[in-house]
């Protein structure tokens, strides 16, 4: 017997540390954050449950600004676009510490100096080992400004700060949102069409049409897309509108407003209309638990049945929002950008059941509203 | 072109230009010389032909719009010529009052 009970002391204690260490292992122990910008230069961690700013980190040179923002695949940096969409940086979100940084522009070349810009398109490989940024370049002759080929940058993240491309890639023009597909094979660029790049040469190796589809006695379809939203359900999604050319315009039924899927684990592709127009929607997220549950956004939240193409539920928000994200139990949406509040709603009733205000209200502005696991 | 008509020589060259044949592709500058050169109108009817559909309030659309240019026309350009034009009124609806007039650098 006095053997036995400290047998037993002992098995508990390392079932106690297993059940731990478990834990601690488990993703089931992560949890969401949300990371989002703040005018002019903040990255905002934002403790999704607890509806609490976690900490606001400073970007060295930010500009005024923070515009596109991609997480590390372990959830440790946050790249961001900034410096007035001149630069990337990117930012230990623990220490605060940049440990990346590339700036675009170059002086001093003999072919004159070139002037790059990153609008909104960029993503992480999903080793995190490489950085793809949607450039626009200008060169400035003495005589004329040289509008330059758009590119596809691609930098190896480990170079950190001062990092220059290892890769410039041809890419089409007008790319707002670049997207991995789970397995790194192919970066997906949404333009006027959805193309699915090579990542090593920039080679299209397919296309998904968007402005040109075919579809009979509907115009081309408009879409407006800068918010990178897809990591829950590794769903890329964005709402277009388009009208029946078959209908008077004055008909109810001649404006329609759809919504555009991607599956980056199949590479599968859908559009599908959802309602006549009644309603301006800036962007979309799709609900990790349940696909078929899509959630948009502007001064309206919409709940949306994809599979059924229609309208489940709106409600008015108290502001306009750009940016929607949701959280990894489907459970609740998180709406941003804009102004200095992020506010929660459920996805059952879409009641408003928290928020989370940036202390000191700075915009958001155009940033991105990104949910990471921690 | 006709309800355009050159008053320069340089423009008067574009014009020959385009009646030779001779204009490349026009692609857009986007952003990188300024934003003037997006000439994107902003906002003044919705796609209803109506306000109500508009960004409410006004202040939550400023910089979204602004900052990346896709409001030229009514407000500095952040990126090119003025970039510190909003830096001291990070919030639009609080500190609106700290945004002021521009005006051309010698």
């Amino acid at each position: 017997m006095r053997n036995r009970r400290p047998i037993v002391q002992t098995a508990s204690r390392l079932g106690g540390l297993l059940a731990a260490l478990l834990l601690a292992a488990s993703p089931a122990a992560a949890k969401d954050y949300l990371l989002t910008g703040a005018k002019p230069d903040k990255l905002v961690l934002v403790d999704a449950a607890a509806r609490k700013v976690e900490r606001v980190l400073t970007i060295p040179g930010g500009g005024v600004a923070p515009s596109t923002i991609v997480p590390s695949p372990d959830g440790r940096v946050a790249y961001v676009i900034n410096n007035h969409l001149g630069s990337v940086s990117g930012v230990d979100l623990d220490s605060g510490k940049q440990v990346f940084r590339a700036d675009f522009s170059t002086t001093g070349e003999p072919g004159g100096d070139l002037r790059v810009r990153a609008l909104f398109g960029m993503d992480v490989s999903p080793d995190g080992k490489e950085l793809y940024v949607f450039q626009s370049p200008v060169r400035l002759l003495p005589g004329e400004y040289r509008v330059e080929d758009t590119r596809i940058a691609v930098y190896n993240t480990a170079d950190g700060v001062g990092a220059k491309p290892v890769r410039l890639l041809p890419a089409p023009r007008r790319i707002a949102v670049l997207a991995f597909s789970k397995d790194g094979g192919t970066l997906w660029a949404l333009g006027w069409d959805l193309y699915g790049l090579d990542p090593k040469t920039g080679a299209v190796k397919e296309t998904h049409k968007v402005l040109n589809w075919t579809r009979a006695n509907h115009s081309p379809p408009d879409v407006l897309d800068i918010w990178p939203q897809f990591e829950q359900a590794a769903t890329l999604s964005t709402p277009y509108s388009t009208a029946r050319t078959d209908l008077a315009a004055t008909d109810p039924g001649a404006a329609r407003t759809g919504l555009m899927t991607l599956d980056l684990a199949t590479g599968r592709m859908d559009m599908r209309d959802f309602e006549d127009t009644s309603a301006v929607i800036f962007s979309s997220v799709i609900s990790p638990v349940n696909r078929t549950e899509a959630y948009s956004v502007y001064t309206q939240l919409s709940k949306i049945d994809t599979d059924g193409g229609r309208l489940v539920k709106r409600v008015d928000l108290p502001h306009t929002y750009y940016a929607i994200n949701i959280s990894s139990d489907g459970k609740e949406v998180y709406v941003g950008g804009t102004a200095c509040d992020i506010g929660v709603y459920s996805t059952d009733t879409l009641d408003r059941v928290g928020q989370v205000e940036i202390a000191g209200c700075p915009d958001q502005g155009m940033a991105s509203l990104r949910v990471i696991r921690r | 072109m006709k309800h355009l008509t050159p008053i320069n020589k340089k423009a008067r060259l574009v014009d020959q230009a385009v009646e030779d044949g001779h204009m490349d592709e026009v692609v857009a500058m986007q952003v990188v010389v300024g934003c003037a050169s997006t000439m994107d109108p902003g906002w003044e009817v919705d796609p209803f032909g109506s306000v109500a559909a508009l960004c409410a309030p006004m202040e939550a659309d400023l910089y979204g719009c602004s900052d990346p240019c896709w409001w030229p026309a009514q407000v500095p350009d952040t990126i090119n010529s003025y970039p510190d034009w909003n830096a001291k009124a990070a919030s639009a609806q609080n500190d609106w009052r700290a945004l002021q007039s521009v005006f051309p650098k010698e």
